[in-house]
This record gives C-alpha cells, structure tokens and sequence, in this order.
C-alpha cells in the first residue's frame, strides 16, 4: 500500500479520538458517582483532570489540521479527518460537562438529593457516548441512527425529572418549608442545572454518531 | 445525456462500498446529469496504437462553458482520449479510432469533417510550452494568419486589406485573456523564447486563444511549472471556463480538484471507471478502485 506513513497518522488518529473518548466517558462516569455519593475528593479529581482533556483536544486537533495542510486527505480519509475534527470538540465539551457535574457534587448539602433518577439519566447518557463511539470506530451507519433515536428517550427523562424537581419545590412551600428558602433554591437550580447537562451529553452523543454517519456514508442527515 | 436535471440527484444514493461490482458502480454514473448543454459529446469511443487496445469503450459528454478534468496514472489513455477530441491522433499512423464525438451535434470523425475549421474551434495547449521562435506578437497572429482572418504585409497591402490594426487588437486581447498582457505588453517583438516557462505557456494559451476557438484542450499545461506559475495558470483555466469549455489533463489530483467542475477517473487499460462532479469524485466516490487511486492507495 502507498502512503504507509499517512495511513498510519490517520488511523492514529481514529485511536486517539477513541482513547480520548474513553477518557471523557472515565469523568463522566467518576462525577455522576460523585454525585451519588457525595464524595468530593471523587469529584475534585474530575474537576483537575479536565486540563487533561483540554491538552489532548488541542494536540489531535492540531493533528488534524496538519493532515488537512499537509496531505490533503480526499474520499473516506477526507471524511474521517473532517468528522473526527468535529467530534473531538463534542467530546470536549463533555470533559467540560463532567467537569460541571462533578462541580455540583463539590457544592451540594447533605441529604437534599430529589426523588428524581439523576443518576439512571446519567448512566443512559454514559451508555450513549459509549455507543456512538463504537459506532465511530467501526463506522457503522445503521448504530448512528438508533443512537439519535434513542437521544429522544433522554430529552423525555429529562423533561420529567425538571417537572418533578419544579412540583417538588412548590408542595415543599406549600409544607410551609422544611429548609430555608435560601438553600432551597439552590439545590433546586443546582438539580436542574445537573438534568440540563445530562441532557446535553446526549445531545453530544448525538452529533458524535451524526458526523459518524458522515464519516461512513457521506450522509448529512443527522446533521443540524 | 444533456438533460437538465440537477447532477446531484445521482449522487444522493451512491454509497461508496467495496463490494460493489464495476458494473454497478458504472450503472450509477453513466446516469450523471449535469446542468447546460453538452458542448462535446463522446460514445463508445475506442482506441487502438496497434494492438494494444488504448481506450476501451468510452462514453461521455462534457458540459459548455465549463472545466472538465481527466485524471488517472500514467499510461491509463486520458491523453489519448484528449487528442481524440480535436483529432490530433489521425496524425499517428498506428492509431485506429472507432467510435463518436460530436461537437455541438456534428460528428467529427465525419470523412467530410473540415480538419483546419476543426482545429480552429478545438484549440490545444500541450505539457511543454512550445511557442514559435518568432516575436510575441507573430506567435499570436501566426494562426488567425494562417486561417485568413488577418491580412497582413506587402500584397494586403497593394489590394488594400492590411489589418495591422486588427492584429494589434487580437493580440492585446489575446494577452490580456491569457494574463500576460501587463508582463510583456513594452516587448511584444522580443523574441518569445526569451520568456520564463510560466509565460512561456501563457503564451501558447493566448496563442490558442487568438483563433478564437470554443474548446481548449490542454495536456498537462502546468507540471513544467513552479507553484507561482502555476496558480497563474490556475486562475486563468478557472477564468476561460466562463466563455470556453475547458478539457484539462493533469497528473496533479488537487490541481483537478482545485480547478474542475466534474472529473473523469481513466484507470489502466484506457477504461473511463467514473465521471461525476468534481466534489462527489473527491469526496466519495461511488467506485472502490477510483477510491483507492484519489486517496493514493493504488497508482
């Protein structure tokens, strides 16, 4: 085969995202646990790892940007360059989410966790990054549309755990308050803010598997 | 072939997979729309040097007022099948051409075919600059002297048909179209061959051009070039396609896919294995074997 040295960086490449997909999926999974438990050296670790994230989004995406320059990739290499420098960001902005999460479990007060599966959401979003990411590294095209279906049963969880979380909040009132008005709030927004990035994982998990489909059929129809 | 239809909707259902057979992968771009008219319309072209059978089949037609890439490793017949396109191949004894090409509807292989009108209409530009050892200015009236549209010198003169001021507009205009005229418009009778290659060539474009002809072939026009040169020339096939139809052979893939608006993949053994918009060609292309040449995997 000609070019050894170029199908070799290009199929580094595809590693590479998928070793920093595995590492983002790692956080994602430490700060929900974190959550969970409340165990803050947990999620400070999550919180002081993200640098690490950041460093290995701006190598392979510098990686990327070098095979554009300097051996104009055409055809299927066109196309898995060009979804890989998209789907390095979703994964980044995961980091950056599990950074979040572990974030709230840093600053939430014993004992207030809602009636709410924070944490099956969570694990659903988890199991749908993982998803889209082996759909990226076997490129199969059939997974990346079930994984955009199965998005829509996520933004329905997380519309319900919001609702719960806003009645909860206005019978807790209604009670005439068992905790201050102060701290209610906040664990209020804080849970929202925690369903608002669980949602968006899988929105990520989403374009992953839509630039995916790109990468294997040169279809643009999970992109918008 | 010269249906209006979008060429897009060819490609809408193309999948680029290994297992498809040639066949297949033909039956979907031999359906290849494009919109406008076809200015050369190519079928079931054949060539033979000899024995060895150089252009197999080859069927397509290539819009007007556009740029029209051959691509494909050496030997594969695209140069061959350029030639064909103004006859240049009746010159080469041990060729044999079977098949069509019609320029706007009228058959060029006809045995009434006028060769000069032809040529005039069909104008080439080949690898290596080859301007005449003559002054810039007589390189570009030499061919509309030839062809009669310019009078010029002792007897035009005694039958009253000088056209000296005909020619100094036809080859400003000639300079000007092929990007050369603010370079050597203060040296017109210096000798051409004191020229860089780059202008060398954009000489021989405007040389081309003077005859007025609607199709410019050209043969590789910019692998003797530098990369200064050849951008020049670059933007000058980009500009020509707005009022010429442009066949461009070339060796360079990104040059095809910088400049084109549809390629043709020849692969070995003088086969035409996928013709489509040049974005589709390079972006995915329907064939496994023109994947595997455009990413350089094979070739």
């Amino acid at each position: 085969m000609a070019r050894e040295p170029y199908q070799e960086a290009l199929a580094d490449l595809r590693d590479d995202v998928l070793a920093m997909g595995e590492l983002v999926g790692e956080r994602l999974e430490m700060a929900l646990d974190a959550l969970e438990t409340g165990d803050e050296v947990l999620a400070r670790t999550v919180v002081e790892g993200d640098a690490e994230v950041n460093d290995l989004y701006l190598d392979l995406e510098d990686r990327c940007i070098d095979l554009f320059a300097l051996q104009q990739p055409v055809a299927s290499d066109l196309r898995l360059v060009a979804a890989s420098f998209k789907i390095l960001t979703d994964l980044e902005r995961i980091g950056d989410l599990a950074s979040n999460l572990a974030g709230y479990a840093m600053t939430a007060s014993e004992g207030l966790t809602p009636e709410v599966a924070i944490d099956d959401i969570g694990r659903d979003a988890n199991a749908l990054l993982e998803r889209s990411l082996e759909a990226y590294a076997t490129g199969d095209a059939a997974a990346c549309r079930t994984i955009a279906a199965a998005d829509d049963d996520i933004d329905t969880l997380c519309q319900h755990a919001s609702e719960t979380v806003v009645r909860d909040l206005i019978e807790l009132e209604a009670d005439d308050g068992l905790w201050g008005v102060e701290q209610l709030l906040d664990d209020v927004s804080r849970v929202l803010l925690i369903i608002r990035d669980l949602e968006r994982v899988g929105d990520h998990a989403v374009n992953i598997a839509a630039r995916t489909l790109y990468m294997a059929e040169n279809s643009t129809d999970l992109i918008y | 072939m010269t249906d209006t239809e979008p060429a897009s909707t060819a490609s809408q259902t193309t999948t680029t997979t290994a297992g498809e057979t040639d066949e297949e992968v033909r039956a979907e771009w031999t359906d290849y729309r494009f919109d406008g008219q076809a200015k050369l319309s190519v079928e079931n072209l054949n060539v033979w040097y000899g024995d060895d059978h150089a252009i197999k089949d080859v069927s397509m037609d290539i819009p007007e007022n556009s740029v029209t890439a051959l691509i494909g490793p050496s030997g594969c017949g695209k140069s061959t099948f350029l030639r064909c396109l103004n006859r240049m191949n009746d010159r080469i004894k041990a060729a044999r051409i079977d098949g069509s090409v019609e320029l706007d509807g009228m058959e060029i292989y006809d045995s009434n075919a006028n060769l000069v009108e032809l040529r005039k209409r069909v104008g080439m530009v080949f690898q290596s600059p080859n301007p005449f050892p003559k002054s810039i200015r007589d390189n570009i009236s030499y061919g509309p002297r030839k062809h009669g549209d310019i009078n010029k010198g002792l007897l035009a003169r005694l039958f009253g048909r000088d056209d000296t001021a005909e020619e100094t507009e036809l080859v400003e205009r000639s300079l000007k179209q092929a990007a050369l005229w603010d370079e050597v418009s203060d040296r017109l009778d210096d000798n051409a061959l004191g020229l860089s290659g780059g202008q060398q060539q954009r000489l021989c474009i405007a040389r081309a051009l003077a005859t007025d002809p609607e199709v410019i072939l050209m043969d590789e026009p910019a692998s003797a070039l530098d990369p200064i040169a050849t951008s020049k020339i670059e933007d000058l096939v980009t500009e020509l396609a707005e009022d010429y139809t442009v066949v461009i052979v070339t060796h360079n893939m990104q040059q095809a896919a910088r400049i084109s608006d549809q390629t043709a993949v020849f692969l070995t053994g003088g086969e035409l294995v996928e013709y489509d918009d040049t974005d589709k060609i390079f972006e995915n292309p329907a064939s496994q074997r023109v994947e595997d040449y455009v990413t350089g995997k094979f070739g």
